[in-house]
């Protein structure tokens, strides 16, 4: 199988994307700005060819056909011939899902026919044509991308490693429109690839060793060291995923084209639900539109609904009719992570079991906290507590997402209770793949990963800390950025043969 | 049916829902507003709404309304 190293870090790659760019704001110029989203349909279509898929293109290129058909077909159908909607609906869930699931279950057997994998980007693809399919379908979106436009939208190359999960109707239309060379949107793209560089190069990557050694088989830590190696594992995937995601959308603003966010600090959320709109974001949105309220429309769930409440009262009825459908949400949230049974724990089950008992015992607390120990529930100081809270939950999650299996998970869970004594295997924290001068580096980093990301929040009013940066005098701007762009050249780990960081989404 | 008789109406229901008897419903009210209005609570309200008058939303109205007074609105067009 032809497979060319196309991660989004790696050289190759920001050779393919300096030409891009050129092509893209230099061929419209002689054609008089026609035809330059012709240029990125080409090298969406080139980059899925050379990422290693070949053949596997016809997936996502079927699947964007159907897509075109079907919301052509339901444009020009009648609102109120439901028969002929619901065909098309049927039908494409079909086409879509059908391809998605079968590779999720082939992956959960280890079947690879012809030796191929699943199709590059096929979780990200089939859910933004989904998508799109669905919000014309509720009246949402008024349709009428043309066909390259639908291909393009499902397949834009950026989107095909970790997402974020675009919605058409904000997304289809910029392509049409023409781009010319806008210099604060270039380097402000730029200056975010660069940001994206430094999470995933100089951060994710060391971490990923502390992670690796403390989760290889039969390494034999205990106690507290399993949890050092969550929590690294814990900013491991959120540097290397949102670092993706920097890459992504600040190559797409280098472009001209704006994506929405994927993630707001999410490890400073204080409620499990409050975490699933700040990790994710694209991913939790659709399944809330897609799947979550659907369901609870259903007739099944209204019916259900009115049965509980006339058994159990109106409030409880309520509630155990909202799990159930949350049960069904966070199964599908875990099953698109992937079919393995680790997955379907530690990214789904267990977050819908966190929220279930959390609800339940949300009147108990409350009680205790004001009447017994006559606390302010919303003093800052249980607000902290809550976070810390959340993050322990949300790495116990984690514990499942990276172990090698639901047993080596529960395996390490077990040996990381706290009675467990933590005998510190031979050289302690510096044998953990890291020597002390990494640590350094490691740790510098990661202070500054969260200064940053604190002061952006707080300006995020104001455009964030770029804006604030692009403010400041020329030499000090200059310095800043260059310092950075050095730090990552110096200090990024590359890897063998520069073949950079891998994606951890990618696989979904 | 006028809009105010309409948000007249609703507030009971936003109180049922949140059990919150100090909600006051304006056409101005935001989920940002009210305490518990989170994406999950939504769809229970919308349920409760449309039990209360008799009538269904779209999917794309659900996804779509910003406040109090688009629900009012969908609701008049609707009854």
């Amino acid at each position: 199988m032809l497979s060319w190293s196309m991660e989004l870090t790696s050289f190759r790659f920001l050779c393919f994307f300096a030409l891009l760019l050129f092509l893209w704001y230099f061929l419209p110029v002689l054609t008089g700005g026609r035809g330059q989203r012709m240029v990125l349909l080409a090298a969406s279509l080139l980059y899925y060819l050379f990422a290693g898929n070949g053949l596997l293109i016809l997936f996502p290129l079927t699947s964007a056909l159907a897509t075109f058909w079907c919301v052509r077909g339901i444009t020009k159908t009648e609102k109120t011939d439901t028969r002929r909607r619901r065909g098309f609906l049927i039908f494409l869930m079909v086409v879509l899902l059908g391809s998605l699931v079968a590779f999720k279950v082939m992956g959960y057997f280890g079947i690879r026919p012809g030796g191929y994998g699943a199709p590059l980007g096929l979780s990200f693809y089939t859910f933004i044509l989904l998508g799109y399919f669905l919000d014309v379908y509720n009246g949402i979106d008024e349709g009428g991308v043309d066909l390259a436009g639908t291909v393009l939208g499902g397949m834009y190359f950026p989107l095909m490693t970790s997402g974020p999960i675009v919605r058409f109707k904000d997304f289809a239309g910029q392509f049409s429109l023409r781009h010319r060379l806008q210099y604060d949107a270039l380097v402000f793209g730029l200056q975010r690839m660069l940001w994206g560089f430094f999470k995933q190069l100089v951060i994710s990557q060391r971490l990923g060793k502390i992670v690796d050694t403390v989760y290889a088989a039969g390494s034999g830590y205990t106690g507290w060291y399993i949890w050092l190696g969550t929590v690294c594992f814990a900013f491991q995937l959120y540097t290397n995923f949102s670092g993706c995601m920097d890459i992504v959308l600040g190559l797409s603003e280098a472009l001209g084209l704006s994506l929405p966010e994927n993630f707001r600090l999410p490890f400073l959320s204080r409620t499990i639900s409050e975490y699933w709109r700040r990790w994710h974001i694209t991913l939790g949105t659709w399944m809330r539109d897609m799947v979550f309220y659907p369901l609870l429309r259903s007739r099944f769930f209204m019916e259900q609904g009115k049965r509980l409440t006339a058994r159990f009262g109106k409030k409880t009825g309520k509630k155990l009719n909202t799990w159930g459908a949350m049960f069904v949400l966070w199964l599908s949230v875990g099953f698109w992570h992937g079919g393995a049974l680790k997955y379907v724990i530690g990214s789904g089950l267990l977050h819908w079991l966190y929220i279930v008992v959390g609800e339940a015992t949300q009147p108990f607390f409350t009680k205790l906290l004001s009447e017994r120990l006559h606390l302010d529930p919303k003093s800052r100081f249980l607000d902290a507590l809550r976070v810390i809270r959340t993050f322990f939950l949300v790495c116990v999650g984690f514990v499942f997402f990276r172990a090698d299996s639901t047993g080596h998970a529960c395996l390490l869970l077990f040996r990381a209770l706290p009675w467990k004594t933590a005998v510190p295997p031979d050289g302690g924290l510096f044998a953990m793949g890291l020597g002390w001068i990494e640590w350094g580096v490691l740790l510098i980093s990661l202070v500054i990963l969260i200064a940053v990301e604190l002061i952006n929040e707080k300006h995020s009013d104001g455009g964030g800390i770029r804006n604030r940066i692009a403010a400041m005098p020329i030499a000090i701007r200059w310095l800043l950025w260059f310092a950075l762009l050095f730090y990552v050249v110096l200090l990024g780990e590359y890897g063998p043969g520069y073949s950079a960081a891998e994606f951890i989404y990618r696989g979904f | 049916m006028s809009r105010e008789e309409v948000l007249e109406r609703l507030q009971p229901v936003f109180r049922d829902v949140f059990d919150d008897d100090s909600i006051t419903v304006t056409a101005e009210t935001t989920a940002a507003d009210v305490d518990g209005w989170d994406s999950l609570e939504h769809i229970n309200l919308i349920n409760a709404v449309e039990q209360a008058f008799g009538m269904k939303f779209d999917m794309g109205q659900i996804l779509t309304m910003k406040n109090v007074g688009e629900m009012a609105d969908i609701i008049l067009s609707r009854i």
